[in-house]
């Protein structure tokens, strides 16, 4: 079962108010994480995304699409990166979700990826 | 001929391995050493023809690789034992048996179900890490570490190529015929990646499957599993359009299922249903053969895969099966009938995680003409579907009803 884990703007705000010291952890954190789940035989694929201040919106404005500035959710929503796991389990999910969170301390979203074989 | 070398290979893989475990141990290198061997022959026999023995003569490259890579690393003393055994005449073993030995060992309880699948198909299907990477859309990398955990584990709870004694041996073949199936229906997935490399996952489950009967012809569940897969698959043609619309067994085109497939599998039920104690696989497969052999939906012969479920909900009692016979009570006793008996499961946490109960309930509603209660029945079961062509196929019932 495929699952993605994904983190959101706050994280990055909340990366903003950390000295030095906690970022070399985090950066170390991530990179073992990643590792761990290569080494598991789990990990499927892994991306970080600019900041939502990048992101272009486009919308559909008076009959026309139009590209306007900024991230479609508020910037503390926006998605900044995921990790997209194989596992056994929604559990094992969870699990590998909640290490992060255990680090970060801001929350992670779990959710299946569409992949199940349908049953008609 | 190559596809038929290929065949051959694929068949041989799991008896020269068994053969090399058999002889050196060391089941992780050994089932290095054979992919090695049977890569070699998939370049070279297309080339220079097939040997006059292959099995022999991939036990003996096989043989030479292990030898190789042991002297790499320095194992005199093994590289002096793997000489001295390089001498004998590969001796026409018990090839079945390890086969069957192999299947349990890859399906060890110890092992996670990921592993297990992984694991199976490369150890005694002979697929690549590449192949079976593909099939399941990981990165290689990823598989390749999957298949080297899994022996690490095997290796770790020192899992010999020995068949279980014969107390566990039914439970442990439970878990080989639940680890085939699950193959089987990875192959249904089409959500993603070309649908054809998946299609490849049921063909590969059959094959071992058919295998595992060989093997073993007098289990009536294993023979009940064949059956149930060939008699599934046997209506793969119909089951989606060319764009990937999932199209309903009701509505599926007959003349495109595979009736090779249908026979074999009635003729495979008929020779095992009441020669042996009933089992679930054989139950299923035969209410499958019921809708395989009707005509047309409407001479589908409900009472029969009503009677069917009833024995099915005895044997292997379950919300799932209760859900499946609902819409038989439906078809029998009319969809009121039906939706009363799915009322029953309301309350049943283990259907909280499925979308199959108001799935069905929707379809209910909509023969009982009660359609706006069907239209928001089909969306909540949209909402909660974990494959993308049966969110789609739910959402365009729902829109078809507003």
């Amino acid at each position: 079962m495929k699952y993605m884990i994904m983190t959101f703007g706050s994280a990055q705000e909340g990366l903003a108010t950390m000295g030095k010291e906690w970022m070399v952890e985090m950066i170390k954190f991530m990179t073992t994480l990643d590792e761990d789940l290569k080494k598991s035989g789990e990990f499927v694929s892994a991306e970080g995304l600019a900041d939502g201040s990048q992101a272009k919106t486009v919308r559909f404005i008076n009959g026309i699409s139009v590209a306007t500035d900024g991230p479609f959710a508020e910037s503390k929503e926006s998605l900044v990166g995921y990790w997209i796991v194989d596992v056994e389990s929604e559990a094992r999910a969870i699990d590998i979700a909640s290490r992060i969170v255990d680090f970060v301390k801001v929350p992670i979203e779990v959710r299946p990826v569409m992949d199940a074989p349908p049953d008609f | 001929m190559e596809t038929r070398i290929e065949d051959r290979l694929r068949e041989l893989a799991p008896q020269v391995l068994g053969a090399l475990v058999r002889r050196h141990g060391q089941f992780d290198a050994c089932e290095d050493a054979v992919q090695e061997a049977l890569l070699a022959a998939a370049q070279q026999w297309p080339v220079q023809g097939l040997p006059d023995n292959p099995r022999s003569w991939l036990v003996t490259v096989a043989s030479r690789r292990l030898v190789d890579t042991w002297r790499a690393e320095g194992a005199r003393r093994r590289r002096e034992e793997t000489a001295a055994a390089l001498e004998l005449r590969p001796e026409p073993g018990p090839e079945q048996d390890d086969t069957l030995a192999l299947l349990f060992m890859c399906c060890h309880p110890a092992l996670s179900v990921p592993s297990q699948l992984a694991l199976t198909l490369r150890a005694v299907g002979g697929l690549t890490t590449v192949e079976i990477a593909r099939a399941f859309m990981v990165p290689e990398a990823t598989m390749a570490q999957r298949i080297s955990r899994a022996k690490d584990r095997i290796r770790s709870s020192s899992v010999g190529l020995d068949l279980p004694p014969e107390p566990e041996r039914a439970d442990r073949l439970r878990v080989v015929m639940h680890v085939l199936y699950l193959v089987f229906n990875e192959g249904y997935t089409t959500s993603s990646g070309p649908a054809l490399q998946r299609a490849d996952l049921t063909i590969e489950a059959i094959r071992l499957t058919r295998m595992l009967h060989q093997i073993m012809p007098g289990d009536g569940e294993v023979a009940g599993l064949l059956a149930l897969m060939l008699l599934t698959d046997a209506r793969r043609a119909a089951r989606s359009t060319a764009d990937g619309q999932l199209v309903p067994l009701a509505e599926q085109q007959r003349d495109l299922w595979n009736k090779g497939y249908v026979e074999e599998g009635v003729d495979l039920l008929t020779r095992t249903l009441g020669t042996v104690p009933v089992g679930p696989y054989q139950l299923q497969a035969a209410i499958a053969a019921v809708h395989d052999e009707a005509p047309s939906a409407e001479e589908t012969d409900w009472p029969q895969i009503l009677a069917l479920y009833e024995v099915l909900e005895q044997v292997s009692p379950g919300p799932i099966v209760t859900l499946n016979r609902a819409v038989a009570v439906a078809m029998v006793h009319g969809p009121r009938a039906g939706l009363a008996l799915l009322g029953t499961l309301d309350d049943d946490e283990r259907m909280e995680q499925t979308h199959r109960l108001e799935a069905v309930r929707a379809h209910l509603l909509e023969l009982v003409g009660d359609l706006a209660a069907a239209r928001e029945s089909y969306l909540r079961a949209a909402k909660m579907t974990h494959s993308l062509p049966e969110q789609r196929q739910l959402r365009l019932r729902a829109a078809r009803l507003s």
